[in-house]
């Protein structure tokens, strides 16, 4: 029987069955008192051996068993689970995930290791220390909100149905080129004057914005789905540096758009591996400060009207604003002169600059100065905003803020010489008109005052290579946008005010060109490029 | 090896072809919209069938001429890419069997010289091109002038 078409669903299947193990393990070790969470656990592992069976993939077959019989050694009370069998398990998931990988390429399945089953047939927890014996036992825990999702079993809901998602982006294809042409008939509207054509045109939009929340929410997936690759990372980042390190997810069930949420694994894991490599102190070094010794990170999820809210928290040692603008000052980012303009808020997102790090040593892991500016920049792509806050000795919380869609966006759209272009309104802080007499030059820079900050102006003629506007006028329109860490105004030819503008990517060969996000119809047939700040900048 | 079919085509002036199974439709020209940052062979973007979808030059990224209204758009099938290679003209669409002879292209960009009963053409490698172009993309990003 040739099983080729069960393949996408099998791996999709799969992969289900290897997050929900991986985040069991994870729960459980923290609350190993639960024993629903083992046998949904032993399930799972049976299941996915169960389907790897039916495929004839022999190699995860025989992975999936050998955790299957360790699971049931636990199970039946013949080994307590503890960090060497979550080790084992983990190790396991990942050599599954890499099989997966290979049957998805169509390549020849990996080996595991030889003795990879052996291990787990003859593990035994190693003796448990001394000054453990003499404790007493440790009352039963209450379940912990890890363990009690662990409970939950991934199975197969009866009022679900399982849509590929190439059909999704057809559907939001669909309605954006809805959305452009109600844009091309209210013009047609307003062009002929005729106020019933008007009223019928704003209703269908009204309906075309129901249907475009509709189809948004069947994109959505909980930001569940990415929580376990967190939990593995902080867990064994901890592990490397010996720090202990409670980790706590709120808000797993929130929606987020799949396109967003695959693009925010790699800078959330950047953040909390921050938090714990360098946010968080040793041990002793807390007990001294009069803290708990095991350090706390969050990870909190929330929905704020059409925006997500994401945080990562650690009470761990802060960072302090003006060690931050001497560094920068020592690296030649600031003048000492700008240095003085800064504020807190503006001194702690001087971490985003490229380059910029105050690590006091480099590890394997941060401190390489590489990373938040690669962070801010994946954030703004998103268009959304980050924001850091900070209290020296009390803890850091970095705050990523972003649009619920990135498909269909309110962006404002410009003019610059003959080119028009479109940036999304959640890059920009306000629009000012500007006049001349209010511009004062610092060093060979222009800069306007906007509530008490001092804020440098860059022409986007310029920065796009056109030539520069002149303002017969005197006055300068601008929008104030933020640029590695700091508030920027962006002097153009003229604001042309916001429009909802589907946005759809390029392809070959635009689609390799920097600084623009793709590119968007207005409702008279003309075409703008949305422009990608954080690139451009 | 020789396409089944072809797409003959003057570009600056000179005879060139396409394979035709790489080319989803002759338009009319139409309006683009200029975009800042690109080299100027990039004469800006058209909307074919709701794919946002850059128009070249083609007589003139190839360094053969000036930049002129184009006569004809060739729009490249839009699995390979969204572009648009602005020409002369289109002359004729002959079959792969019709050719009489074949000779390697010695220019980048250039798959074969073949010999037709309209005369030489040379016949461009689409892959090639879009790798030009592209990489003429990452040269010229736009940035800030000092």
């Amino acid at each position: 029987m040739d099983m080729t078409q069960y393949k996408a669903l099998f791996l999709s299947e799969s992969r289900e069955y290897l997050r929900a193990i991986s985040e069991q393990v994870v729960a459980l070790e923290q609350s190993p008192s639960e024993p629903g969470a083992v046998d949904t656990l032993f399930r799972g592992a049976h299941s996915l051996k169960g389907m790897a069976a039916s495929m004839e993939y022999g190699e995860v077959v025989v992975v999936a068993h050998s955790m299957e019989d360790l699971m049931a050694r636990v199970r039946d009370g013949g080994l307590k689970f503890e960090a060497g069998v979550a080790d084992l398990l983990l190790e396991g998931v990942d050599l599954i995930d890499a099989m997966l990988n290979d049957v998805e390429a169509d390549r020849p399945v990996t080996p595991p290791p030889g003795d990879y089953a052996q291990r787990l047939a003859g593990y035994t927890p190693p003796p448990p220390r001394k000054k453990a014996e003499k404790a007493p036992p440790p009352p039963a825990a209450p379940a912990s909100p890890e363990a009690e999702k662990a409970k939950e079993a991934p199975a197969l809901d009866a009022g679900t149905v399982r849509v590929k998602t190439e059909l999704l982006d057809h559907l939001i294809n669909l309605t954006g080129e809805l959305v452009t042409n109600k844009n091309r008939l209210l013009n047609v509207a307003r062009e002929a004057g005729s106020q019933p054509l008007n009223d019928a045109v704003s209703e269908t939009g009204k309906l075309l914005r129901a249907l475009h929340d509709e189809v948004m929410k069947v994109r959505l997936m909980p930001f569940e789905a990415i929580c376990d690759r967190f939990q593995r990372s902080v867990r064994s980042l901890a592990k490397k540096s010996g720090k202990e390190i409670q980790f706590e997810i709120t808000g797993r069930d929130i929606g987020l758009d799949r396109g967003t949420l695959e693009q925010l694994v790699d800078p959330l894991n950047h953040i909390l591996r921050n938090a714990v490599d360098h946010g968080m102190e040793e041990s002793a070094e807390r007990a001294a400060a009069g803290k708990p010794e095991k350090g706390v990170v969050r990870l909190c999820v929330s929905r704020d009207r059409d925006r997500i809210v994401i945080s990562v928290s650690d009470d761990g040692r802060g960072m302090e604003p003006q060690r931050m603008i001497d560094a920068a000052i020592r690296k030649g980012v600031l003048t000492p002169e700008e240095g003085e303009f800064l504020s807190p808020r503006q001194a702690l997102m001087l971490s985003c600059i490229p380059g910029f790090s105050t690590a006091r040593e480099v590890t394997d892991v941060s401190g390489r100065g590489v990373g938040m500016d690669a962070v801010n920049a994946a954030i703004q792509k998103l268009g959304g905003t980050l924001e850091i806050e900070s209290e020296p000795g009390v803890g850091s919380t970095f705050t990523l803020k972003l649009p619920m869609t990135i498909a269909i966006i309110h962006a404002l759209v410009v003019q610059c010489g003959a080119v028009k272009g479109a940036v999304p309104v959640t890059a920009v802080l306000r629009t000012v008109e500007l006049s001349r007499r209010q511009i004062e030059t610092v060093g060979k820079r222009q800069m306007f005052q906007l509530d008490g900050e001092t804020v440098p102006l860059l022409s986007l003629n310029r920065v796009l290579g056109l030539p520069l506007g002149r303002f017969p006028n005197g006055i300068l329109p601008l929008f104030v946008t933020e640029a590695k860490g700091r508030r920027v105004g962006i002097v153009v030819d003229r604001l042309l005010g916001q429009h909802e503008l589907f946005v759809k990517p390029f392809g070959r060969p635009l689609s390799r060109m920097a600084g623009l996000a793709g590119g968007a119809t207005l409702g008279d047939g003309e075409i703008v490029t949305i422009l990608d700040l954080a690139d451009l900048l | 090896m020789i396409p089944e079919r072809l797409l003959i085509f003057s570009a600056a002036g000179e005879e060139f072809a396409l394979n035709l199974q790489e080319v989803c439709e002759v338009m009319e020209p139409q309006p683009s919209y200029p975009f800042a940052g690109a080299p100027p062979h990039y004469l800006g973007l058209i909307n074919f069938h709701g794919n946002l979808t850059a128009l070249v030059d083609l007589g003139m990224y190839l360094g053969k001429g000036g930049r002129g209204a184009p006569g004809k758009l060739l729009v490249l099938d839009t699995k390979l890419a969204h572009l648009a290679l602005g020409v002369d003209g289109v002359s004729s669409i002959v079959s792969g069997e019709t050719v009489t002879g074949e000779a390697p292209g010695e220019e980048p960009l250039i798959e074969a010289r073949l010999e037709t009963a309209a005369g030489t053409v040379r016949l461009l490698e689409v892959e090639a091109l879009l790798r030009g172009l592209e990489e003429g993309l990452r040269e010229a990003p736009p940035r800030p002038q000092p």
